[in-house]
């Protein structure tokens, strides 16, 4: 155990500084992507509920095909077949809109439910005392549905940040490539792949840890069925 | 046409091991998820809580892929040598066990206490009353989430082509390098994994409905 620990102390000195900045590219990664998914996402609730005959549809199936679909094939096919199209993205850029993608389904899923927990009088009572829709909306209807859209869009974040790993398989220099190419030259991969999974466990646990605090918190005082042992 | 179908019989061989492995996995993820969630449900030592509980968050906050290179090029450094799809059985599956692990826990904590107490009380062995009792209600209340978990299984065995498992990426990959009907092939390898994840969706709705889950 504590040969196996001294081999950090030996390395940390080369290693901390090559994965800290790429541990910067992840963040900056998942960040854009799930920036990019919250955009699309709500584009995509809005279509979902629009009035119009086609709109919903679609956005249905576009939500069907993205959860059926793995986001590896889905990098790998904007990484690759996109510049067939004339489109050439670094795989940074492919790694964000391959992520938006994918997160913009689970995005729209959230924002769904939590608009749809919204009651129906608060959106009738906004109107009737004589705010616009789009007042009714921005004052009364989304500071109550992002109370409970919180966590789970933490949660969803987590999952975008963990799924940014697969970026490396299109060459983006975030953490898991640094580590594989940190692995290919000291040949000591136990040591270093247990020290990314710190690295995403530092920024990913934190944030779960958040999102289940703030569910206790909004679930206080509100009867929830199966809460009680 | 001709090309489009060439491909996809191509990729069908490596559907059937990304299928041998899923199967794997959610076998290891069934039997660990449920003992864990046993043991979590049940027993009150504070150790044994707080174990499973590391086990849980430090499988579910480090990516699938990082505990595949752990397993497949970190054990081997050490001498233990495992073959890419045991490796990804193993990996997926002990990622899958904290998954599952939660949504038994879960299920077996919206069961009533009174159904434990009363199938005691007619003198049922504990045993019995998990057999018999609390597992067939507990399984009815989470098969939704049993659900996702298996078609987010299949779409996770494309991360084991980075271990070199022979699986559906794995073979599009390849084969893009030797033919470079680049398109072509990723449009394949995504319908096959929509030809094997949609009827698992429908299949888990269809015996949700039987079943009169969330009545």
């Amino acid at each position: 155990m504590i040969e196996f620990l001294a081999i950090y102390a030996d390395y940390w000195v080369d290693w901390s500084g090559r994965l800290r900045s790429a541990a910067l590219v992840t963040a900056a990664l998942s960040l854009a992507g799930f920036v990019l998914a919250a955009l699309l996402g709500s584009l995509l609730t809005w279509a979902q509920r629009s009035a119009h005959r086609g709109l919903p549809h679609a956005a249905g199936v576009y939500v069907q095909f993205i959860r059926s679909v793995p986001l590896l094939a889905l990098l790998l096919a904007i990484y690759f077949v996109l510049p067939q199209a004339g489109v050439t993205l670094s795989g940074f850029w492919a790694g964000v809109l391959g992520l938006g993608l994918q997160g913009s389904a689970y995005v729209a899923e959230i924002l769904r439910g939590g608009l749809g927990s919204v009651h129906k009088g608060q959106r009738e009572a906004g109107l009737a005392v004589g705010m616009t829709p789009w007042q009714v909306f921005v004052n009364v209807s989304a500071p109550q549905a992002l109370r409970v859209m919180l966590p789970p869009l933490l949660n969803a974040y987590v999952s975008l940040l963990k799924d940014s790993s697969l970026c490396a398989l299109i060459a983006t220099d975030e953490l898991m490539l640094t580590a594989r190419a940190i692995s290919s030259e000291s040949f000591l991969p136990l040591h270093i792949f247990l020290l990314v999974g710190v690295f995403y466990f530092a920024i990913a646990f934190p944030l779960s840890m958040l999102s289940r605090w703030l569910e206790a918190r909004l679930a206080r005082g509100r009867r929830v069925m199966g809460a009680a042992t | 046409m001709n090309t489009f179908l060439a491909i996809v019989k191509t990729l069908s061989v490596g559907a059937l091991t990304a299928l041998q492995v899923s199967v794997g996995a959610f076998l290891i993820a069934a039997l660990c998820g449920l003992a864990l969630a046993l043991a979590r449900t049940f027993i009150h030592h504070r150790l044994v809580q707080a174990s499973i509980a590391a086990y849980s968050e430090w499988m579910r906050n480090v990516p699938a892929l990082a505990h595949l290179f752990v397993l497949y090029f970190g054990l081997a450094s050490a001498g233990i040598r495992l073959s890419p799809v045991t490796a990804a059985c193993v990996g997926l599956g002990l990622v899958g066990a904290a998954v599952l692990c939660d949504i038994f826990t879960a299920g077996l904590r919206s069961l009533h206490t009174g159904q434990r107490e009363a199938a005691l009380a007619i003198g049922l062995t504990p045993a019995q009353v998990l057999r018999c009792v609390l597992l067939p209600q507990m399984l009815r209340v989470t098969l939704p989430s049993l659900g996702n978990y298996g078609s987010q299984l299949v779409k996770d065995t494309s991360i084991a082509s980075a271990i070199a498992v022979p699986e559906i990426m794995f073979y599009a990959r390849n084969l893009v390098t030797s033919t470079f009907e680049t398109t072509l092939i990723y449009l394949a390898a995504m319908a096959l994994y929509a030809a094997i994840v949609l009827p698992i969706t429908w299949g888990f709705a269809n015996v949700e409905r039987r079943l009169g889950v969330g009545r």
